[in-house]
């Protein structure tokens, strides 16, 4: 979890990102932040996220889950 | 589906770009958006300079003036073109065909093929594999292919989402035969099912343009369009050429049996600098050997993008010498095809100006 807080936090050039932080809440996510961290997700952990699958996902800790079911399916 | 060729070659290359710049600097102040968050994506998108039309300029405008020079400099000859193909989305007309209006603009003779191939970011590779096939014929010695958009038409100037990013451009490129017959492998995927990712959604049969489609609405994420403009899913699309581009060319790669470092250039189709970092990451390419710059100075300019690339960076390596490149065109359709071929030696491979 917390080398995806620093991956995470580095994509969104946040200085400090929590696991409840809400991803809508962050000032810098709009839909070129989306894209960013779906990169991110592709070459670290080879899961590919859709910009609609973020729409059910509110905190960091729920994208997390996302990206470990993603990674086991 | 796999193609393969023998004993045709790429000639000469002429791209011809709109005189009229535009700076994103400039434009972004349109966007709802924080001064920020437009400066970020100027830098991870690479979005700077680009060149669009002024008023109404069509594409058999740009497609006649880039022949009219090759005429004149007699580096191609009106009565050795025995057919003109032209790729485009944005014809001067839903009827007739634009090729046949360049045709009669040029004054070209009557025994010919003249054929509209209504392809996109795809159309370089397509309208390629259409040629040599064009070229098996006796008849035929010379095509001239031609991809051409003015996309910046059907962009809304209120949406971030693509206005930054298209920019207008014709590219005239001739092919014939040749003696020399190393094969030339392509492969080409589509996927209809996913049409409404890039797409114009009025001004066809299916929904003609009125009053009503011409209306801007907020789309959200602060843009605003109309159903008379240009649509793309950009994620989507994104998805898309990460998960579908990479194999395309393994595949053919392993087709040709060629190995990834035998490629001298990787000439891919140039939405933004982002989408070609990744995919050059992706498939463990040196960016080196696949540029990316084109969007930075010209914009995103459809199926001519790659014939740009090679006029920007590789025209006097070209002249003088032959490459093993490899081609790869995707988008709207969506359609995606690759090539490998050998390229140089050519009589010509620039970039001109359309006052």
């Amino acid at each position: 979890m917390n080398e995806f807080l620093k991956q995470l936090a580095e994509t969104l050039e946040i200085s400090e990102i929590k696991e409840t932080d809400e991803l809508k809440a962050f000032p810098e996510w709009d839909s070129l932040a989306v894209l960013s961290v779906i990169a991110m997700l592709d070459a670290n952990y080879r899961v590919n996220l859709r910009a609609a699958d973020f729409n059910a996902v509110k905190s960091v800790a729920e994208l997390f889950n996302l990206v470990q079911s993603k990674k086991r399916a | 589906m796999n193609f393969t060729f023998q004993g045709k070659r790429i000639s000469g290359v002429l791209t011809v770009v709109p005189a009229n710049e535009k700076q994103f600097i400039e434009e972004m102040k349109n966007f709802d958006f924080p001064e920020a968050r437009s400066l970020k994506l100027k830098e991870v998108m690479g979005y700077d300079k680009r060149r669009m039309v002024a008023g109404d300029v069509c594409v058999s405008d740009l497609a006649v003036f880039g022949m009219q020079n090759l005429f004149e400099r007699k580096l191609l000859a009106p009565e050795d073109i025995d057919a003109l193909l032209l790729t485009t989305q944005t014809p001067d007309y839903l009827m007739p065909p634009t090729s046949n209006i360049i045709q009669g603009r040029l004054g070209l003779k009557r025994d010919m093929l003249c054929l509209d191939i209504n392809q996109a970011c795809a159309g370089f590779v397509l309208g390629l594999i259409q040629a040599f096939m064009l070229l098996e014929q006796p008849s035929v010695r010379k095509v001239v292919l031609i991809n051409a958009d003015v996309l910046s038409r059907k962009a809304s100037p209120r949406d971030r989402n693509i206005y930054p990013l298209i920019g207008d451009a014709a590219a005239i490129t001739i092919v014939e035969r040749d003696e020399d017959d190393s094969p030339i492998h392509a492969s080409v995927k589509m996927d209809g099912s996913q049409h409404a990712a890039l797409i114009i959604p009025a001004g066809g049969m299916r929904l003609p343009s009125s009053a009503e489609t011409a209306k801007l609405e907020n789309v959200g994420d602060r843009n605003l369009r109309s159903k008379d403009h240009l649509f793309m899913d950009g994620s989507a699309i994104f998805n898309f050429v990460q998960t579908e581009v990479p194999p395309l060319i393994e595949e053919l790669l392993a087709a040709a049996g060629k190995s990834a470092d035998s490629i001298d250039y990787f000439l891919c189709h140039q939405p933004n600098r982002f989408m070609l970092q990744k995919l050059a990451d992706k498939m463990k390419i040196p960016h080196r050997k696949m540029p990316h710059n084109v969007v930075e100075s010209f914009g995103n300019t459809s199926g001519s993008t790659i014939p740009m690339a090679l006029a920007l960076n590789f025209n006097g390596d070209l002249l003088k010498h032959q490459r093993q490149v490899c081609l790869a065109g995707f988008g709207a359709g969506l359609s995606w095809a690759a090539m490998l071929l050998r390229l140089g030696n050519l009589s010509f491979c620039e970039m001109i100006d359309y006052p």
